[in-house]
């Protein structure tokens, strides 16, 4: 054995680690053709915002706007046709309380399924996550009749209830598992400091599963922003409807509206969920990992 | 600071029997470990004394009164966890005030303490860093740091040195006895390595399938193990075992198995044997010693060998040989390369056999032992 360096040349050595890499260009050239026939529909919806209606008639579908200004304008008929404000205010109460009271009941049943020890408790958990197997459309008739009957029917209340109840089981499963990957030990210690099982749950597993509580509450978000069926059915007055079931003023024979407005329209409505992405991706993505340690 | 006491303490889970009534007492402030390979009860003993387990049958008592009953943190019992266990999210200031605050304490008060536990171990650069900035050591003394600011009446700690590597166990298992000389609270320590609980150890608790096998100072375990489970867990390279016979040669008790044959001192074992009991008897390896290579016994046995195989370890070399298909180890503390199928003479020290009846197991010195 020598210990020697002699006779070997190391930028050799790096300049075919590095030649080895750059072969992977063909692929990267493959991705981006796939990407930019994957961007055109956003590219249509960017750039008709920018037209007015006229414009948008006589022109080719795709080609650029002659300026920016008929946004506003565009805007603006959005905004009142679809009474769009309303929209916004009620969805936002629905994303947020539907999704926050969904994913704190599902944080507290995965505690209980990861944590105490009670008979049955796999059953318990396949009854909750039943929910999810059926198709949704399913409780749609049932539940129309039953909330007339009861009263809840185009309701605030109504609608809150709904959503927290069908956005329980998803987080769930996601935080059930999250939570057994948390080790037992801390609880354990936590529980010899003196702490009580709501405390060990609010003070220790809890700040453990932002990352999984953040990601399934922003799907449930998004799920609720982005639901027209059961708003339609179960919300359909002005006052109370999302802002989803709003945009369809601009549908029918009786829509006298452009392409140019609808998509404006559609944009302002997709924003907020967007928005909610971006301010929370990172919690996202560190939810994502599977392992909870 | 208080003693500890169990009194036929069972652990029960489904139909398993995990502890199979254990009794003992742990005096105070005195340092007890409890050894044993794993599955034998030794931590399902300890989380019964922190209040995680249930206790299925008996009594146990911290300062004379019966704690069963109360949860953990009303026992005056602190525990530092394999894993240590440390919460993540927090800081190591808040991780050491975590329970101050629950027991809702005056802040000059959890000042105190903290700044205490913090110079005691060292841990003032840290307080603002969270867990995972921490090394291997430094969160092991997180952990003892969250311990000591309860200031319990008695220390558990359950395999705390099992995640770090040698250097720096051998770093922090100094550490734990200086802290506890200084602390100078009862502690009770679980291992499965036999290093520490020889090191650290006021006394010895060996426990086997939910039973303890033996109870008594390193010393005490070492040179009298009370029964030929104890004999083979303790100590490394382990003790070299032969089942053999008692024999009478012209009036001297002897073993004897085929042609090996050890005269068995009769000053201590003249009373408790009689010839044609079937026994087993135990060399330790470094009462086995190759003829001029160390210090040699004044009463031995001289067995030539052929060395099998042989391990240099730099202070020492260990050999391999043979008597009857059984393998010896003998270990040379003028230590040397020894090539295999090289022969030796190697020198059996009679005064320090140990003899087992070979049916029960147990030393045939047993009464002069403590058994648990």
């Amino acid at each position: 054995m020598s210990n020697t360096m002699d006779g070997i040349d190391f930028a050799a050595i790096v300049d075919k680690e590095r030649a080895s890499k750059q072969r992977n260009w063909l692929a990267l050239t493959a991705a981006v053709i796939i990407s930019a026939v994957w961007v055109v529909p956003f590219y249509y919806l960017a750039i008709s915002i920018f037209k007015t209606t006229e414009e948008y008639s006589l022109n080719h579908p795709l080609s650029l706007p002659s300026g920016l200004a008929p946004v506003v304008e565009n805007a603006v008929t959005a905004w009142t046709h679809a009474k769009m404000g309303a929209g916004l205010w009620n969805s936002a109460l629905y994303g947020f309380l539907g999704a926050g009271i969904a994913v704190f009941i599902a944080a507290l049943a995965a505690y209980g399924l990861s944590r105490i020890d009670f008979k049955r408790k796999n059953l318990w958990f396949m009854l909750i996550f039943s929910g999810t197997i059926f198709p949704l459309q399913m409780y749609l008739i049932p539940l129309f009749f039953f909330y007339q009957k009861v009263g809840i029917l185009n309701t605030h209340f109504g609608m809150v209830l709904f959503y927290s109840a069908i956005c329980i089981p998803f987080p769930v499963l996601v935080l059930r598992n999250y939570m057994n990957g948390i080790p037992r030990d801390m609880d354990e210690a936590a529980r010899m400091d003196g702490a009580s099982e709501f405390t060990i749950f609010r003070r220790i597993v809890l700040p453990n599963c932002w990352g999984p509580i953040t990601a399934t509450f922003l799907l449930q978000f998004t799920w609720i922003w982005n639901d027209l069926l059961f708003s339609t059915v179960l919300a359909n007055r002005a006052e109370v409807r999302s802002i989803m079931n709003a945009l369809q003023v601009f549908q029918g024979s009786y829509s006298s509206t452009g392409p140019n407005v609808v998509l404006t329209a559609a944009v302002i409505a997709s924003a907020p969920s967007i928005m909610m992405f971006m301010l929370l991706r990172k919690h996202f993505m560190e939810g994502m990992r599977v392992s909870g340690s | 600071m208080a003693s500890v006491c169990l009194k036929d303490i069972v652990k029960v889970y489904g139909s398993d029997i995990a502890v199979r009534g254990i009794n003992l007492d742990i005096p105070d402030r005195s340092f007890a470990v409890f050894v044993g390979p794993s599955g034998c009860g030794k931590s399902t003993t300890l989380r019964m004394i922190a209040g995680l387990e249930n206790i299925s049958h008996g009594e146990l008592q911290v300062d004379g009164e019966v704690v069963n009953d109360l949860p953990s943190r009303d026992r005056g019992v602190a525990m530092v966890f394999q894993s240590y266990a440390l919460y993540p999210h927090m800081t190591v200031r808040q991780n050491l005030e975590f329970s101050l605050k629950l027991e809702k304490l005056d802040h000059s008060e959890i000042e105190r303490r903290i700044d205490e536990a913090v110079t005691v171990l060292e841990l003032h650069p840290f307080l603002d860093r969270k867990p995972s900035q921490l090394s291997g050591g430094q969160r092991q003394r997180v952990a003892m740091g969250r311990a000591i600011v309860r200031e319990p009446r008695v220390f558990l700690f359950d395999e705390p040195l099992s995640n770090l590597d040698a250097k720096l166990r051998n770093q922090m298992r100094v550490e734990i006895k200086r802290l506890q000389r200084r602390l100078q609270v009862t502690t009770i320590y679980v291992t499965h390595d036999q290093i520490e609980a020889m090191t650290l150890a006021d006394f010895i608790v060996v426990m086997r399938g939910g039973n303890i096998e033996q109870t008594g100072t390193p010393i005490d375990i070492f040179e009298a193990p009370a029964n030929l489970f104890v004999a083979g867990f303790i100590g490394s390279p382990r003790m070299n075992l032969l089942a053999g016979t008692a024999v009478e040669i012209d009036g001297q008790l002897c073993f004897s198995n085929d042609d090996f044959t050890v005269p068995l001192p009769s000053e201590r074992f003249a009373d408790v044997l009689s010839a044609g009991q079937e026994i087993t008897v135990g060399f330790r390896p470094e009462d086995i010693v190759p003829e001029q290579h160390g210090i040699e016994p004044t009463r031995s046995v001289s067995v030539t060998g052929a060395v099998e195989f042989s391990e240099m370890l730099g202070n020492e070399t260990l050999l391999f040989f043979n008597i009857n298909q059984t393998e010896i180890i003998s270990r040379m503390h003028q230590p040397r390369i020894v090539e295999s199928g090289e022969t030796l003479n190697f020198l059996f020290n009679v005064d320090r056999i140990h003899v087992f009846d070979t049916q029960s197991g147990n030393s045939v010195l047993s009464d002069q032992v403590t058994v648990g």
